[in-house]
């Protein structure tokens, strides 16, 4: 068997696999936050179904799909029936360009090269970028779609609160970018290498911040939830939907959240790497996985803990905050960049 | 005891929030309603009936430009059950009962004053131990009713974690009460003359145990929220309602506290053992969300401190008045004393005489001013009865909180004034 | 015992006789009647001095009624000529007294508004309306309240039924009206 045959092979298995894996993992994420929010809040979760009600989210899979699916008379049918999937593709196209192994070097499995992403995309950076503000479309198109004000208003909220933190999301990525000197996730993971101390969260302990936070924003959890305020907009651009539609905006909200935890531990927290060079022997993938988990229980955390801000407070942090704060550190990034290298 | 209490409040943040002069508030609803009338071009939202954060079924009827609110219709009556048409066909025993369905938050609240009205009318006089248990329940129901707006205000604001915590703590003041009365919410435990029980065996030392631990929740409460930079941000100088807005729209209770006005009915009109009890009227000066959840707090540690002294000065007697011509007999009686029986009997199927005239009593209920109207042309039963709620008020009040602040401040605001739908509807 | 306790056997508070003297002494033979039960005044006026005397109550210092606490409405079917009652409760936050004035108002007849006096007025004023059939002239808003908008009917008259069903059913016609 010739090497491109192999690799095709390898192609479409990783395809395959990554996706159910993460599919899978999700599922538990969201027993994971169910459990977590119901230890913040004294209460003990989920308990029924499978040990320690482990099995929740699949019940709660089933239960969506036998669940009338309701599309409001005066809707605009084909866009909020599209809305979904707009939501929920983009999430899963990102994990194309993630690395969570080793890529490229010497043949590592029965002699051929297995690489551990499932395409070394030159430019992955901008294509996740694109995803995420591709995934505003389906929350806009959702609230407009649903002819319902409360909807509207969550639609609006989105778009403005997305579109502002994805700037200063941009800006705090263009430093990663500028110290790996590539687009390439693979290359910037391949840049941090050696103990955690070479990571790029301590040169850009600032942009690794507004990346977080701007994170928050996109996957659009308290503080900055405004898109869905439950109290406010019952439930925003969610408020019409129903059944496996509803489910599957909340399957892709989790999606992202797994995803984008990647992202940032690819970026500033040296993606698969061990924190130590001794502790290489551990897989990479075994690494990205604690670094994920980590990252999600934060994203938990901080979602079970604040309050929320107002519409308008928001936007100025949005933008009188995060975005000059990260251009800010673009500048010093590139002239540090400059001298040195 | 508290450490959160000499925590600085986070006036560093104070830049960020301007406090807007009572001319610029005016100017700035004046200048939402002239954008509205000039341009027409508004979105209109009916928030509720079926609304997470309307407390029950109130609908108000926003209209928006953009986040901003323009205009505001309150619509109330989806919970009116007429309870002042049934009160006509009823006797005065039998009222108590639908009383404690009005504010179902803090029921023993709405008996008490019921009850201190008939009294009024009847002229009924309450033995010493009967004062003090009504006491002891009511400070019970305000500790109740403000843990309980704690939670649902904040998660308001959008935090539900704290809502849960709330609610365990309500719990230990629900569970003092199902002690007390036998039930949680609806506990229809109030007389005329009197309460109906006695306190139970270990009521005593299981109150003073969850009145020794919930100041020192309020204490983590207040470091919780107190100095929550979001918090304040979101509540700080939002809503504000000045004493004479507070006039103009019978909005009282803690909101009025809130606005400089030390007026609370349990001094100025004194009734049941307040006058014997030493408690300070928790007052502030900002007038804004934030200074309601800081009164409140106050009034929670207040609560504590008269319910300890009613505790400690407990008289011993009856806690029923020996008033065969107005109020039950003590029920163990019932079936042991002939009197008692007779009484029971007269009192049941014949009920209460009372004069004829007219009397109004208002108490200080959890959630403000409740007033009680009762008519009488003589015998059993009211010619007419009135209950001039709280949440009645308030809720008309809304649109002029509301009016000029942002959708999510409206949420907010609302919840700070405290209005609950039985009481609003009747 | 308490003050209040000694208040119910009858007496007025001093600020409050002294707001008495006032309000006769400016009205005089207008007022209709006066009566104390239980410590509470009342005066009764007449449905054409009814603005004139609740300005009067919340503008002069010596009464300076600044609160109103409630307004209600009765129906005393055995008074022929003028069976329907007007009640306002007002309160004064500056001396702490409070005041009882009602008039009295034939099938039909209305009253001038007092939400230009206190605005907490308005929905008292909705559900007067709505209960008894009072018309409030004037009133800004002049709607039905707590019943539903097709609702036939005074339900607080003595003479409407405690059971049956009136205007139960659901009207799509008032869809986009409310």
């Amino acid at each position: 068997m010739s090497d491109p045959i192999a690799q095709l092979i390898f192609l479409i298995v990783k395809a395959i696999l990554l996706p159910v894996l993460i599919v899978l993992f999700v599922a538990f994420v969201i027993y994971f936050e169910r459990k977590f929010a119901g230890f913040f809040q004294a209460r003990v979760g989920p308990t029924y179904l499978g040990p320690w009600g482990s099995l929740q989210s699949f019940g709660d899979i089933f239960k969506l799909m036998s669940k009338e699916d309701v599309t409001p008379a005066r809707a605009d049918k084909p866009v909020f029936k599209l809305a979904p999937y707009i939501a929920f593709i983009p999430a899963f196209l990102v994990m194309a360009v993630l690395p969570f192994g080793p890529v490229g070097g010497e043949p590592n499995l029965f002699g051929y090269r297995f690489d551990y992403v499932i395409a070394n995309f030159d430019a992955g950076l901008v294509l996740f970028l694109a995803m995420c503000a591709l995934g505003v479309y389906g929350v806009v198109l959702a609230g407009w779609s649903s002819n319902s004000n409360y909807s509207l208003l969550g639609g609006l909220r989105a778009g403005a609160q997305m579109i502002s933190y994805e700037l200063a999301m941009g800006f705090s990525v263009v430093g990663v970018m500028l110290m790996a000197g590539s687009m390439s996730l693979v290359d910037i993971v391949d840049r941090q290498a050696g103990n955690f101390w070479d990571w790029y969260f301590i040169p850009q302990i600032v942009g690794a911040v507004i990346f977080f936070i701007a994170s928050i924003a996109e996957l659009n959890r308290t503080p900055f939830d405004l898109a869905e305020a439950e109290q406010e907009l019952v439930a925003g651009h969610l408020t019409e939907y129903s059944g496996m539609r509803w489910g599957m905006f909340y399957f892709a909200e989790y999606v992202n959240l797994v995803v984008v935890s990647a992202i940032v531990s690819t970026l500033y927290l040296g993606g698969w790497r061990a924190p130590l060079e001794v502790l290489d022997f551990i897989p990479g993938p075994i690494w990205l996985f604690l670094k994920i988990c980590v990252l999600i229980f934060l994203y938990m955390w901080i979602r079970w803990t604040i309050f929320r801000y107002r519409y308008n407070q928001l936007m100025s942090i949005g933008w009188k905050v995060l975005l000059p704060l990260s251009i800010a550190n673009l500048a010093v990034t590139a002239v540090v960049v400059s001298l040195v290298g | 005891m508290d450490a959160g209490h000499d925590l600085p409040t986070p006036d560093a943040a104070a830049g960020a929030t301007h406090r807007p002069t009572q001319e610029e508030l005016r100017e700035r609803k004046a200048r939402t309603r002239r954008h509205l009338e000039r341009t027409g071009e508004v979105m209109t939202l009916s928030m509720g009936p079926q609304h997470p954060s309307t407390h029950g079924v109130y609908r108000a009827v926003l209209d928006l430009d953009g986040e901003v609110v323009l205009a505001v219709r309150p619509e109330i009556g989806n919970l009116h059950r007429g309870v002042e048409k049934l009160c006509e066909y009823r006797t005065y025993h039998q009222i108590i009962p639908l009383t404690d369905r009005l504010d179902y938050i803090s029921g023993f609240a709405m008996n008490h004053g019921f009850c201190e009205a008939a009294e009024k009318l009847m002229g009924v006089e309450v033995p010493d131990r009967g004062r003090y248990i009504r006491t002891i329940a009511h400070e019970l129901c305000r500790l109740a009713n403000h843990i309980l707006w704690l939670g649902t205000h904040v998660m308001d604001l959008g935090t539900q974690t704290f809502f849960c915590i709330c609610f365990r703590d309500r719990e230990y003041v629900l569970d003092l009460f199902e002690m007390l009365t036998g039930a949680r919410l609806t506990h229809s435990f109030c007389r005329i003359g009197g309460v109906a029980k006695d306190l139970p065996d270990g009521f005593d030392q299981r109150c003073r145990k969850v009145i020794d631990f919930l100041p020192k929740r309020v204490a983590e409460y207040e470091r919780i929220i107190k100095h929550n930079r979001i918090y304040y941000k979101r509540a700080k100088n939002v809503g504000i309602f000045t004493a004479e807005d507070c006039y103009a729209w019978r909005v009282t209770g803690p909101t009025l506290r809130s606005a400089g006005v030390a007026r609370d009915l349990r001094k100025d009109e004194p009734y049941a053992a307040y006058p014997e009890v030493e408690f300070e009227v928790a007052v502030e000066y900002n007038a804004d969300v934030y200074d309601r959840f800081l009164v409140r707090m106050k009034e929670i540690r207040e609560s504590c401190k008269i319910i300890r002294q009613c505790l400690d000065n407990l008289p011993d007697g009856p806690f029923l008045a020996p008033d065969a011509g107005h109020s039950l007999p003590v029920k163990k009686n019932v079936l042991r004393d002939p009197a008692a029986m007779i009484q029971d009997f007269y009192q049941v199927f014949r009920g209460p005489q009372a004069p004829k005239g007219e009397v109004y009593r208002g108490i200080e209920a959890p959630k403000g001013e409740m007033g009680f109207y009762i008519r009488s042309e003589g015998g059993s039963k009211p010619a007419r009865v009135h209950f001039a709620t709280p949440s009645f008020y308030h809720g008309q009040a809304v649109p002029a909180l509301v009016e000029g602040e942002m959708v999510a401040d409206v949420v907010a605001i609302f919840a700070s004034v405290d209005l609950v739908l039985g009481d609003c509807d009747r | 015992m308490s003050a209040e306790r000694a208040m119910a056997g009858g007496a007025l508070s001093p600020s409050l006789v002294t707001a008495a003297e006032r309000l006769e002494r400016r009205f005089g033979a207008r007022l209709r009647g006066r009566t104390e039960f239980r410590g509470e005044l009342t005066y009764r006026v007449a449905a054409g001095d009814w603005v004139r005397v609740l300005s009067f109550c919340r503008n002069a210092p010596e009464l300076a009624f600044d609160q109103l606490d409630c307004l209600l409405g009765d129906h005393l079917p055995e008074r022929t000529e003028a069976p329907f009652e007007v009640v306002v409760h007002l309160l004064s936050h500056a001396h702490g007294h409070r005041l009882r004035v009602k008039t009295a108002l034939a099938e039909g007849e209305g009253l001038p508004t007092i939400t230009g006096l206190w605005p907490s007025a308005g929905f008292d004023e909705r559900e007067t309306w709505e209960m008894f059939g009072v018309v409030f002239h004037g009133h800004p808003d002049l709607r039905r309240l707590l019943t539903t908008d097709d609702f036939d009917g005074f339900p607080l008259r003595k003479d409407f039924p405690l059971q049956g069903t009136v205007g139960g059913r659901i009207r799509t016609d008032l869809r986009g009206k409310v």
